[in-house]
């Protein structure tokens, strides 16, 4: 139960599993999102191993921290995220959409996923859920905290915007939002196919509290994702988390095309070799 | 049969439908809420200003901390009411079933049906309800839509009580998933008495008869009315029922009623595509069944108009139920009414 103590050492350590773990599941489906998995490890590693307060044991646990992965089709780094933290049994990495009824697909599903507190797939969606799980919390005076991760060009989708407004109307203290920033969408640099920026402005002016880091920096992440607990006080937060698409694997490091995949036995090899001995 | 002349019929339905009060449905919904929200201290409301619009103007002032203004964006309001029932509330969402099935319709599917969560959408100014509005604001494809969802649960009370009782219902169903509400906007004529039971899933006969069923749901259940009881005067005996619950659909009703007469019509306010016409012709075509004729809004967009006279003008009233009837049932052949009376 809770959050286990983790030191930056140990979480680094988690982070390069992760990688792995996404990898193996990648492997098993021949295919798979790459580079929209990596530049997102550090976050969703220092949220479930060092900040969030979630327990195995109880996956609907009324109290649990939330967390919400807008940007979908990174679900395996949140698979091996719950399977390290208990929520899932690891042999269900290698079934990775490799057959009808496979427990673990391209985007996260509360029907089939325990510790997924929301299904998700279709983007710009999760800022709006998270927003009403927020708003729960709020009204039903719980202290638990609630993350979004979205894609830096998931803020595409109007309906974002739309969520942004009222989160800051209900003055959601509760809520915290992160835009991965790796700069690609699947056609191409987010920047040539819809410009964002100017990210931080932006969501200032929609009344957030803006920080932006390095989304690989471990201690920045620890101190700017710190849980809100308490939905009566202050602006919800936006962490834009500058990234690096496939980070991690040099030949996928900010290359397109690894947006998603196909990866070969070849690669594979590489990949493997370049995270490291270890856990898978 | 008599087939009486156009002018007596005119007269004679009209006489009949005067027989029936009128309630505005928005009214209704707005006392409903207040009603229920002294019985009921679980749920919250959510609109996209629309609060006055939807009648709820007299909720948000006596209860201001369950009533959640989300602004003119839907979609939006459907994710946020799925975040919200994730996290154990029960959001009733209250908007134009225009912008809840069209603008929304992925939030409504992803994020309430697919997690299965009970989220309720009660859904004003459906069909021609707002004619005026023209095409944009009026819904004709609102229940094939939703119908589609699985998980979906879709109802379409009628008059002012019965939205009341479905409203109820909904409120304390064991469903995981959502419940799409179908509701008008101005008066309705009322033949329903208050307090009644709503039943989800459950048809309800409202008049036998073994000449011609007549099935119908929303603001054609009263036209069905007037119709059967013009009829019987002309020595047909027409079978009403009632089909609020379009999903889960009472097959067995609809088989057991298509059994014992020898036509049909269905009457609803929706597209003749993908509503409770369709609904019963999927449920007919597995069986034996009588001629089926659909009167609904046919392919088109409609011209804009008061509701009433817009329904009239694209046959949606007693008075082209009993003319298709008549023609039903001479169309149907020796041993069927036509031949008996």
């Amino acid at each position: 139960m809770g959050r286990p103590s983790a030191t930056l050492n140990d979480l680094a350590e988690m982070a390069r599993i992760n990688r792995r773990d996404v990898a193996r599941m990648f492997m098993a489906a021949g295919n798979g999102h790459f580079g929209s998995c990596y530049s997102c490890t550090e976050i969703v590693t220092a949220l479930y191993f060092a900040l969030m307060r979630v327990d195995a044991a109880r996956p609907d646990w009324p109290d649990r921290d939330r967390f919400i992965l807008g940007k979908g089709h990174a679900a395996p780094t949140l698979y091996s995220a719950l399977i390290r933290r208990g929520f899932m049994p690891e042999d269900w990495m290698d079934e990775f959409e490799v057959k009808v009824g496979a427990r673990l697909m391209t985007h996260p599903s509360r029907r089939y996923q325990p510790g997924v507190d929301t299904s998700q797939g279709a983007l710009g969606h999760g800022l709006s859920i998270g927003v009403g799980m927020a708003l729960a919390g709020k009204i039903d005076a719980r202290d638990y905290a609630v993350y979004v991760l979205m894609g830096d060009a998931e803020i595409h989708e109007g309906s974002v915007w739309e969520a942004a407004m009222s989160a800051a109307k209900f003055r959601l203290g509760n809520l915290t939002a992160i835009i991965d920033r790796n700069g690609f969408c699947v056609d191409g640099r987010v920047d040539d196919v819809m410009p964002v920026e100017p990210l931080a402005d932006k969501w200032q002016a929609f009344g957030w509290d803006v920080t932006r880091l390095d989304g690989h920096d471990l201690t920045a992440l620890l101190t700017a994702l710190a849980p809100r607990r308490d939905a009566t006080k202050g602006r919800p937060r936006m962490i834009i988390a500058d990234t690096v698409k496939g980070k991690g694997v040099s030949f996928m490091e900010d290359v397109r095309s690894w947006h998603s995949d196909a990866i070969s036995a070849e690669q594979y090899a590489r990949v493997m070799e370049e995270l490291g001995e270890g856990a898978s | 049969m008599n087939v009486p002349s156009n002018l007596e019929t005119a007269s004679a339905i009209a006489v009949l439908r005067a027989s029936y009060p009128q309630k505005a449905i928005r009214l209704q919904f707005g006392e409903t809420m207040l009603a229920l929200a002294a019985e009921e201290p679980d749920f919250v409301v959510l609109t996209a200003d629309l609060m006055y619009a939807t009648g709820i103007e007299a909720f948000g002032a006596q209860f201001p901390s369950r009533l959640f203004n989300l602004g003119i964006a839907e979609q939006n309001m459907a994710g946020v009411a799925a975040g919200l029932a994730l996290c154990g509330k029960l959001p009733i969402v209250s908007g134009y079933a225009a912008f809840t099935t069209l603008r929304a319709v992925e939030q409504a599917r992803a994020d309430a049906a697919y997690n299965g969560v009970k989220v309720i959408f009660a859904a004003q100014s459906a069909g021609l309800s707002y004619g005026v509005g023209g095409p944009t604001h009026q819904t004709f494809e609102d229940v094939a839509i939703m119908r589609a969802i699985p998980n979906m649960t879709v109802l379409v009370p009628s008059d002012a009580a019965e939205v009341d009782a479905c409203l109820r219902a909904a409120l304390v169903a064991d469903i995981p998933g959502p419940i799409y509400i179908r509701l008008g906007r101005g008066p309705e004529r009322c033949w329903s008495s208050p307090g009644a039971d709503f039943a989800i899933g459950k048809a309800m006969p409202l008049r036998e008869g073994t000449d011609i069923a007549i099935f119908a749901n929303g603001s054609m259940v009263v036209e069905a009315l007037v119709a059967a009881d013009f009829l019987r005067g002309a020595g047909i005996g027409a079978r009403v029922l009632n089909l609020p619950s379009v999903k889960p659909f009472d097959t067995l009703a609809v088989q057991q009623a298509a059994r014992a007469v020898s036509a049909i019509l269905v009457v609803e306010e929706h597209s003749v595509i993908g509503g409770l016409g369709s609904a019963v012709l999927e449920c007919l075509a597995e069986t034996a069944s009588p001629p089926v004729r659909r009167i609904g809004v046919a392919d088109i967009f409609p011209p804009i108009g008061p509701a009433h006279e817009l329904r009239a003008h694209l046959g949606l009233c007693a008075e082209n139920i009993v003319a298709q009837a008549f023609e039903l049932l001479e169309l149907a052949g020796p041993g069927t009414a036509a031949a008996a009376g």
